[in-house]
């Protein structure tokens, strides 16, 4: 009995065992299995932060279509090196990058001037007559940019103002896009000073809209080493490849739109 | 005539395999989040269900009442049904690439899925015949499809929706299953079987 | 020429309070010229036109002062006579900064003679005709602002035969057309027959609202003359019969098909206001200058209807309508249906300015939204056919595809729903979301090629 049964089984698994081993073998499709070794690499978050629609696409996309290696922002350094490893090439060493929301101008420093009765969304604020704040180019507060990310980094603090925790930030860069005023920056951990601001008006103008507002005065251009600080028509922009070392720029700057601010945040 | 008439309306309504007799709910909420998945989702169980029972009675018919081994119904139906959609999958992958692409993602959540295994056995417990086996296997997922395409429906609006946070995601889904369940109830004397 | 009344009701829409009692019966005054006027250079739909005057030049009324920029834009043009003081960055009624032309009138309003009459235009071509009305930088007078030139030149495979002139004037509190046409039927009239000469038009209809009998009356005893099949038709008052596409269908009953245009089934609307420009350009060599507005609302001392040149803030407007009385809660350029909530009064009018709209405190409601009930009513006063609570909730939820197969960018952005809403949603904004998102896709995948 036990040997019909045993028998019975064993020769339809050997016959099922068999047809799959044949096709297997003449209808198989020949399928690169670095793909499928890359994805196990990658972290798996699906985020999109490589542009690719999950982290399987995105391995695909490394294998067969030659896309770059380091667009995975939360893998890191990590992954990315295993990965050129895994595809025989050179390891673009990237530094982790955060991100960071260049205004300053909460309700106590940039006033806004009308009442929006509207959806609370900056895409559809910024819509309506050019945004309620009196800065053309400042943080609304609507908080699209703390609803895209996909960890919860980022905070709308009680002034209105959109701020990104470090710590948490996986750099994903899912906010640089939501936000329609262009506000958010990505920047490399390493560096500590930033120009809170994203205003191209004149001076006078500035002040009038913000407390905390860059003026143009080109002070900090002149003051920090090397160019790491250039001026971009009234805006100073802060140049992250470069080194900027000249800590006086945050103290001298008269629109105090200048900060030190560690992008460590608690690490992770 | 009549009597596949009634084989398909009872597979269909009076007796839902998902919402009636409660096979297949791993798809049913896996997959309902979008129409698009639920569609081709449904695509590929059509498929599967008709030729797994289909199969499975050939088997049972000529293999396992041949040689008395009615016994081993549970183990040989697995074993062909997983072979058969693992065939399918790689012939599909290499004829239709395409098609692949669309429902392929699906073939391995259909192999194991009670469904399938349970319209192979009802076929053999009701004693059908190939042409009823067929056809029950046919109307049985097309059932499926039908639920499962409501409860998609369902879900997309509920996902818009404002659910309480304790409630969101799977657990309104299931309410929403139960209260779906209970309207197929209204269906119940509509076939006699 | 006949009369015809239809019993047409707009697919949902709704009945608001009209409130045009307190200047329908106002005769158009002429303002005389403020101190400064503030041509924008955006009053059109489509590329901005750009500046071809400088600061501290001498212009005429009626010159150039921007240039169309690309195949949909308009020319702009100086509304009197006097000095160019300088090119600003000023603010439009729909919020988006542009470069606008300050002129310091100098008192004289002299014309131009740049633009060529043609009294005798039956004997011109379609093609110098149009030409003319580009020139005179003519757009959409009824609130949109398309460049008229590009509207009269449809693709041959598109012939129009119906030209509809709509002098409907839906919006509650707007009497500016209704104006227009007790004043100057003759004028509408005949800007009226020449874009259907233009076009080639057998059919001529002129669409008016029952609650303006004198307008009515005005527009047939204007159109009597006219040869062939012309008539005035008296549309059952209801918002927003004004609204091309429904206008088309009540008259003609052709349905414009979802993202088509009217020239799909052959007619073309223009407003009564448009019409009479036509003729001042061509019967008198007169480009674009002013337009009526009708400023009105509670806290103003004297409403009524203002025929004010372009570039006239709404600052000026308002002061010569003996100021405001009482503080406004909220100022709309238009209607309050459709019109755009101002923040500033240093806004100036364009071609497209109907009305100014003053609301005291008590007229006006800060809301605050609650989720949708599922209540249909929205569905029930759509005039496109369209389900706004649906795609409401998916913008919210912004699955912007879905608000796609849901048709939003066929939405008229008319209100009717957010008017109709218990819940208080703000429909029309999630309208222009989606709307948005979409616009924004598509202009990607035509840069990817």
């Amino acid at each position: 009995m036990i040997l019909t049964t045993a028998t019975a089984i064993g020769l339809m698994g050997l016959a099922c065992g068999g047809a799959l081993a044949l096709a297997a073998r003449f209808l198989s499709v020949r399928e690169d299995p670095r793909v499928e070794r890359a994805a196990e690499l990658l972290p798996g978050a699906n985020c999109g932060g490589c542009g690719y629609a999950g982290c399987a696409d995105y391995a695909k996309a490394i294998v067969l279509e030659g896309a770059a290696i380091n667009l995975c922002a939360p893998g890191g350094g990590e992954v990315i090196g295993k990965i050129a490893q895994l595809m025989g090439v050179e390891a673009a060493a990237a530094e982790r990058k955060v991100a960071l929301v260049l205004c300053g101008g909460d309700s106590g420093n940039a006033p806004r001037r009308f009442a929006y009765n509207g959806v609370a969304d900056c895409r559809a604020a910024h819509a309506v007559d050019g945004g309620d704040k009196q800065c053309r180019y400042g943080c609304l507060g609507y908080g699209s940019c703390a609803r895209v990310c996909p960890v919860g980094a980022i905070e709308i603090t009680a002034g209105g103002l959109a701020v990104v925790h470090p710590g948490v930030c996986i750099g994903c860069g899912a906010c640089v896009k939501a936000c329609p005023r262009s506000l958010i920056r990505m920047v490399p951990v390493s560096r500590t000073i930033h120009v809170l601001c994203s205003s191209r008006d004149k001076g006078p103008i500035v002040k009038q809209a913000c407390k905390v507002g860059c003026i143009g005065c080109t002070l900090c251009a002149k003051l920090a080493d090397n160019g790491a600080i250039a001026m971009d028509g009234f805006l100073a922009v802060v140049d992250y490849d470069k080194e900027l070392t000249n800590e006086a720029v945050v103290e001298k700057c008269p629109g105090k739109c200048i900060v030190q601010r560690s992008m460590e945040g608690a690490t992770a | 005539m009549t009597s596949y008439l009634l084989l398909i309306v009872g597979a269909v309504l009076v007796n839902n395999f998902v919402l009636t007799r409660f096979l297949g709910i791993c798809p049913f909420l896996g997959v309902s989040r979008k129409i698009s998945t639920a569609a081709g989702m449904s695509g590929a169980v059509v498929f599967v269900m008709t030729a797994a029972s289909a199969v499975t009675w050939l088997l049972q018919t000529y293999v396992l009442e041949r040689l008395g081994l009615q016994y081993l119904q549970t183990i040989a139906f697995i074993l062909i049904i997983a072979s058969f959609v693992q065939l399918t999958e790689i012939a599909l992958k290499r004829f239709t690439p395409k098609l692949h692409g669309a429902l392929g993602i699906f073939l391995p959540l259909i192999t194991t899925n009670c469904a399938v295994l349970g319209v192979s056995v009802l076929n053999v417990q009701q004693r059908h015949d190939f042409a009823e086996a067929t056809i029950f296997g046919f109307a049985a997922s097309l059932g499926f499809a039908l639920a499962l395409i409501i409860f998609t429906g369902l879900r997309e609006k509920i996902d818009r929706a404002d659910p309480p946070r304790a409630f969101r995601g799977v657990a309104v889904a299931l309410v929403t299953a139960g209260l779906l369940s209970l309207a197929f109830m209204g269906f119940a004397s509509l076939v006699k079987q | 020429m006949k009369t015809l009344r239809s019993s047409f009701k707009v697919p949902g829409g709704v009945h608001p309070d009209y409130r045009k009692q307190a200047t329908r019966d106002k005769p158009v005054q002429v303002m005389p010229l403020p101190a400064l006027l503030r041509v924008s250079m955006a009053q059109h739909m489509g590329a901005p036109a750009v500046p071809t005057v400088k600061k501290g030049a001498v212009v005429a009324r009626g010159e150039v002062i921007g240039k169309a920029a690309g195949f949909i834009s308009a020319a702009v043009h100086a509304p009197t006579s006097g000095t160019v003081k300088g090119i600003v960055d000023a603010p439009t009624a729909g919020g988006a900064v542009a470069p606008a032309v300050e002129i310091e009138p100098d008192g004289r309003d002299r014309w131009t003679d740049s633009l060529k009459a043609r009294p005798d235009w039956r004997n011109a071509e379609a093609g110098e005709l149009v030409a003319m009305a580009a020139a005179a930088g003519i757009a959409g007078m009824g609130g949109a602002g398309f460049p008229t030139h590009v509207k009269l030149s449809p693709p041959p495979d598109k012939p129009i035969d119906t030209l509809i002139v709509n002098g409907a004037e839906c919006e509650p509190c707007l009497t500016a057309d209704h104006r227009l046409m007790i004043e100057h039927a003759d004028a509408i009239r005949e800007g009226a027959c020449i874009i259907r000469h233009i076009l080639g038009a057998r059919t001529l209809r002129v669409a008016v609202e029952d609650n303006k009998p004198e307008a009515v009356a005005a527009m047939e005893k204007a159109l009597g003359g006219v040869e062939g099949d012309v008539a005035v038709v008296v549309l059952k008052t209801e918002y927003p019969q004004g609204a091309e596409k429904q206008q088309i269908y009540a008259i003609t009953g052709r349905e414009v098909p979802s993202g088509g245009l009217p020239m799909d089934v052959g007619a073309l609307v223009e407003n009564v206001g448009t019409c009479m420009a036509i003729r001042d350009a061509v019967v008198d060599g007169r480009p674009l200058t002013e337009r009526v507005t009708t400023v009105t609302g509670t806290p103003l001392a004297r409403p009524g209807n203002v025929l004010a040149r372009l570039g006239t803030s709404y600052a000026d407007l308002a002061g010569f309508c003996g100021g405001l009385m009482s503080p406004a809660a909220k100022v709309i350029s238009g209607g309050p249906m459709m019109g755009l909530a101002q923040h500033s009064l240093d806004v100036t009018t364009s071609k497209t300015t109907s009305g100014l709209l003053f609301l005291s405190p008590d007229e006006v409601e800060a809301f605050t939204s609650l989720p949708c009930i599922s209540c249909g009513r929205c569905v029930e006063a759509c005039p496109a056919y369209l389900m706004p609570c649906e795609i409401s909730r998916m913008v919210e939820a912004e699955d912007w595809e879905a608000a796609g197969w849901y048709d939003v960018m066929d939405c008229i952005e008319c209100g009717c729903c957010a008017f109709e809403c218990p819940a208080r949603r703000p429909l029309v904004q999630h309208m222009r979301q989606g709307k948005a998102w979409i616009m924004a896709k598509r202009r990607e995948q035509r840069e990817k090629g």
